[in-house]
Order: C-alpha cells, then sequence, then structure tokens
C-alpha cells in the first residue's frame, strides 16, 4: 500500500513499512503501481535485482531505478519484491512477474526517472516511511 | 521570499537572500503570475541554482516557472565553460524534450470534417510507447548511428524530406556526441522507442492559425490563418532517461572528490573540464540527437497519417523544431566581453534574434521560431527570438504554460469521459492512451499562457508571430 502525495510538476508517493529491507520491497511494489496495473500481472517468473549506493537514501533511489530498468528496459511486469541481503553499500533480491505483454499489462503512466527531490527516509518506533518523488 | 521589482515584467532576488549564493536570481513575471509562481518551492530551487559553481550572469526564471526537482522548470543558468560546473539535473530526464511545429497544405475549414478520422488514424500509426514496443526496432549499430547523428540519420533511412532538418535547431544533431558514452542499459531502453511520444505532459495536437501578430515573420514561416499546423511535444524517452540516472548515480562520489556541496543533491554537479563531466556531456548529446530522431520520425508516422486521410498530394512542412531540456556550449556577451559557456535550459527554450549566424537563411531575417504548446484547450504560440534575448537571458525565453496544479488535484471530482465531452463542445477531439493521462493534463491544471506570454514579448525577450489554437489531441 503507498500513498500518492501532490507535486506541481511530478508525482510522489510516500510508503511504510517494518524495516528498511521491507521498506525497499514496498517502494519496489509502489513505483510498479504508478506504472503498471498491478492485478494482472501474474507471478510466473523470478528476476534477480541488486544495487549499490552509499547511503540509505542513495541505495532506495538507485534500487528503483533498477526496477524501472526492469519495467522499461527489459519490459518487464513485476508484482512483489523480496530483499534478501542488505549491506550499508548493497541491496540484493528478487524480484517476481512476467513478461510484459502490452494487451494484458496496460501501462498507468510512463516514469521517467526516480529522483532525490523532498526524498524523506525515516525511522521511528512505529518502523520506516519513505517519500519519494519521480519525474513523470 | 524576498523579492525587489525591476520594472512591471522583471524582480530580483539579491545575491545576499540566501547563504551559498554567488550571483542574484531575476525572475520574468507579472504580479499575477508572481502570485502563482509564489505558491510552489520554484524560487528557492531558483535561489539554489544561483549557488552553482562558475555561474555567469544572474540565474533567470522565465514566467512558466513551476517547482521542478533540483532546478526549477523554466530555470536558466550559464556557467563558465573552462571553470563552471554541468548539472544532470538543470537538463533534467527527458534530455532534449522539446516541440516541433509542421505546417499542413490544408486549411482548418476543409480539414473539419475528417478531424476525426485523422486523429484516429494517428492514434493507431504514432504509438504513445506505453505498449513498451513502438513502430522501428534498431538494430545496435543502428542506435549508434541515430546517436550519433540524429535527425539525419532518420531523413537518410527514408524516413523524411531532405529540408527537414534545415528548420531543426542544430539541424538536428549536435557535434560531438558520445554513443560511447550511453550505457548499455540506456539503449536497451532505446532502442525500440523511436517513434513513439511518451506520457505525461507529451502530445501531438492539431491546430490551426487563428491569428497572426507578425505578418513579415509568418509570411517566412509559411503560416496564414485558419491553416492547419501540427505541434509535437516529445523528447528522448527511455534512452534519455537513463542517461541521466546513470550519471545521478555517480555523481554522489564525484562531487566529493570535487569538493562540491550544495543544499539539494538533485542538483548534483561537475565541473565542465573533469572526466565525469566531458563524459555527461557527450552522452547528453547523443541522447538529445536521439531525440531529435524521436521527433524525425514521427513526422513522418505524421505524414503518412495525414496523407491517407486526405490523399497523396497533401503537404506537412516544417516550420521549426526547438529542444527545451538541454546544456549547449555557447558564446554571449556577459558585462561586455564575449564569455564562453555553458548554458543550461531546464523548460526554457533558445531565442536567438535577427541575424543571428545559427538560424537557417529563411528565418536569418527574423529570428529564431520559438515554439510554446499551451494546455490542451487553450492556445499555443509562435514567438521569434529578440534582441533582449542576447542582452538578458543568454538568448532564453519560456518553454509553454507552466503547471498550476498538481496531478492528483487536476483529477479530483472529475471522469474523463465527461471532460472529453467537454472539450468537444469547444470543437476539440481528444484521444488519450490512459485515462488518468486526460485528467492530468485539462487546461486548467495550467496558467494561463496568454500571460506567460505577454511577459516575454514586453520584456523584449520574444515577439508575437502567430497564436495556435488546438483542433484535436493525442495523449499518452
Amino acid at each position: 500500500m503507498y500513498e500518492i502525495l501532490e507535486h506541481a510538476a511530478d508525482l510522489g508517493f510516500r510508503v511504510r513499512a517494518g524495516s528498511f529491507p521491507e521498506l525497499l520491497e514496498r517502494a519496489a511494489e509502489a513505483l510498479v503501481g504508478i506504472a503498471l496495473e498491478i492485478e494482472p500481472i501474474a507471478e510466473r517468473e523470478s528476476y534477480p535485482i541488486e544495487a549499490e549506493g552509499d547511503s540509505n537514501e542513495s541505495l532506495l533511489v538507485n534500487w528503483l531505478s533498477e526496477v524501472l530498468y526492469y519495467l522499461d528496459g527489459k519490459l518487464l511486469a513485476l508484482r512483489r519484491f523480496q530483499v534478501n541481503s542488505l549491506s550499508p553499500e548493497r541491496v540484493a533480491g528478487v524480484a517476481f512477474g512476467e513478461p510484459r505483454d502490452p494487451s494484458r499489462h496496460p501501462a498507468r503512466l510512463i516514469v521517467k526517472g526516480i529522483t532525490y527531490h523532498q526524498l524523506k527516509i525515516e525511522q521511528n518506533e512505529h518502523g520506516w516511511s519513505c517519500e519519494v518523488y519521480v519525474d513523470v | 521570499m524576498e523579492l525587489t521589482p525591476i520594472d512591471r515584467f522583471r524582480f530580483r532576488i539579491p545575491r545576499d537572500a540566501a547563504a551559498g549564493m554567488r550571483t542574484d536570481c531575476v525572475v520574468y513575471a507579472s504580479g499575477a503570475l508572481l502570485d502563482q509562481i509564489r505558491k510552489d518551492a520554484s524560487l528557492t530551487q531558483a535561489v539554489n541554482v544561483a549557488m552553482l559553481p562558475g555561474i555567469v550572469g544572474s540565474s533567470l526564471a522565465m514566467p512558466d516557472i513551476h517547482q521542478g526537482y533540483g532546478f526549477p522548470i523554466g530555470g536558466v543558468a550559464a556557467t563558465d565553460w573552462q571553470s563552471g560546473v554541468v548539472s544532470p539535473g538543470g537538463v533534467g530526464f527527458d534530455i532534449n524534450c522539446g516541440v516541433r511545429l509542421m505546417r499542413a497544405s490544408i486549411d482548418a475549414s476543409a480539414a473539419r470534417p475528417k478531424l476525426r478520422e485523422l486523429i484516429n488514424q494517428i492514434f493507431r500509426d504514432v504509438p504513445c510507447g506505453t505498449g513498451g514496443k513502438g513502430p522501428i526496432e534498431l538494430k545496435p549499430q543502428e542506435l549508434d548511428d541515430v546517436l550519433a547523428r540524429g535527425a539525419r540519420w532518420v531523413i537518410e533511412q527514408g524516413f523524411g524530406e531532405p529540408a527537414d532538418d534545415e528548420f531543426t535547431e542544430e539541424r538536428g544533431a549536435l557535434a560531438e556526441a558520445g554513443p560511447e558514452k550511453v550505457s548499455a542499459r540506456a539503449k536497451e531502453r532505446g532502442r525500440n522507442q523511436l517513434g513513439t511520444i511518451g506520457s505525461g505532459n507529451h502530445f501531438i495536437e492539431i491546430q490551426y492559425v487563428e491569428q497572426i501578430h507578425h505578418e513579415e515573420a509568418a509570411r517566412a514561416m509559411g503560416l496564414h490563418p485558419d491553416q492547419v499546423v501540427v505541434l509535437v511535444h516529445c523528447g528522448s524517452r527511455g534512452l534519455g532517461h537513463q542517461v541521466c540516472t546513470d550519471f545521478l548515480a555517480q555523481m554522489g562520489a564525484a562531487m566529493k572528490k570535487y569538493g562540491i556541496s550544495l543544499p539539494d543533491r538533485q542538483l548534483a554537479c561537475v565541473p565542465i573540464q573533469s572526466e565525469e563531466g566531458k563524459a555527461y556531456l557527450a552522452a547528453m548529446r547523443a541522447a538529445a540527437n536521439f531525440a531529435w530522431a524521436n521527433r524525425q520520425a514521427i513526422l513522418h508516422l505524421l505524414r503518412g497519417a495525414f496523407r491517407r486521410i486526405f490523399g497523396e498530394g497533401l503537404e506537412l512542412r516544417m516550420v521549426y523544431d526547438v529542444c527545451h531540456n538541454i546544456a549547449k556550449r555557447e558564446q554571449h556577451r556577459a558585462g561586455g566581453a564575449v564569455a564562453d559557456v555553458l548554458v543550461h535550459r531546464k523548460g526554457a527554450t533558445r531565442a536567438f534574434p535577427p541575424g543571428h549566424p545559427e538560424l537557417p537563411e529563411a528565418y536569418r531575417a527574423i529570428g529564431q521560431p520559438v515554439l510554446i504548446p499551451g494546455s490542451m484547450g487553450t492556445a499555443s504560440w509562435v514567438l521569434v527570438g529578440a534582441e533582449g534575448s542576447m542582452q538578458e537571458t543568454f538568448g532564453s525565453v519560456c518553454h509553454g504554460a507552466g503547471r498550476l496544479m498538481s496531478r492528483t488535484a487536476a483529477k479530483k471530482g472529475r471522469n474523463a469521459h465527461d471532460e472529453q465531452k467537454k472539450l468537444e463542445a469547444l470543437g476539440i477531439l481528444v484521444r488519450s492512451e490512459t485515462r488518468d493521462g486526460l485528467l492530468e493534463e485539462l487546461p486548467d491544471a495550467y496558467k494561463n499562457v496568454d500571460e506567460v506570454i505577454e511577459v516575454v514579448h514586453n520584456a523584449g525577450l520574444a515577439r508575437k508571430v502567430a497564436r495556435l489554437r488546438p483542433l484535436g489531441v493525442i495523449k499518452g
């Protein structure tokens, strides 16, 4: 689940999770939800996915950029993400979905890129949350 | 934010407004537009741009300015070619997003009865690309040729007429492009996207010339009242987006290496003369060439659609093609001396005045055509660059109406079917690939384009040539 955030030109989303790895999973699912209709996507295949960074912020941005590349470059329709390992510089996991079939997987919006604009990652006693703005 | 009026259309944010500013900001706006501009963070972003190392002259804000990420959209900044920085955020994800205008050899009065047929034909022939595939799939060597040679390569494949690139900024290709600096993933995203418009605010609009304001310039462009024209707004698609993503990912470490610190990571920048700066500019030029090739391929597809509906004799000729997301090396007078600068135009259009040597012969006496799309139900404008742009704004002017309302606010309480009917009642047919695409781009989500044009016309940056009204819109 994610909330959409208002922005004059672009689009943002906020997600909450119990841990940072889960936050990465939820944020990836939110991004797919903005780009594609999620409902028709089947978890037929699994695809390894990883990203590097020098902070939680850059790990999140680079991880989401990788998801975007899987959607737009590899033409995959992804539904669920699972982070299997996380270090301060690297996140690795698996994406579940199938090759994109435009007749079954209609697009909602083409996302151009993930920005650092007003990027926020917070941790408190309730868990983790992040706010991410994407260029559309 | 404290602004000092300079005159009716110019306001200044002084250099001491925030710590770290290296220069002042000059905002071009009317009082009414300024009230709208103040509602978002765009002026803070213009102040952040004033902190870029090596900035020459002022950080400039055009009247269509609105909040972007890093740079404001509608921002212009020149940096010194030797000692300044290049900022990928000052170009944006959609490298060489731009506008191309063609004139048709048919008037609106004759075209109206077949308009729905035409819109449907274009909707079939020119894909948005939301399905992940375009009409042209490029082999790796062909893609490298596109990245090096832009629109010319597409024309040589038979997708265009010989004179098309003459009326394109930079003749449709920036020199010194580096296809080898474009990553394999960027190429993967681009290889089947040539000839697609994308989504968001990108569109193909069938319009007619409503009013002529500058007879001589309109004549030089071959425009007359009631004539059908076509405006295409799109960019470098996934290829350009990935180039920006790739370089932004490297910039954090590079900025540390060069000791650069800025308040917003999205403003990330490196010295122009650094290895990273040179690589980014080479990749950016290649992506810009991809965008020109893309708009050229779309023109070819549009010619086919028009001829299918109106017959083989129908002509679709280029008026001009300008980019509004780019960083270009240019020579400008700054404080009397000629300065060698990199002009970042983020949501801003080049607007060279009459006599500039880079203009095609046909436009040398009138100035460079500047194409300003308005929102879906309103109007678009053709301007020409004026002398003031060279004196004040590094040969630059606005690029559109400027968003007023967020995408979520625009959709609230509305339904696509009703809105489509309302536009049809105004004589505007709309076809959109996605329901949200239509609602997010409704006319009242934008500022009044006429007010924006009044400011740049009266400030002497550009001059009005023609006002265009929409007949039909194809959207992503």
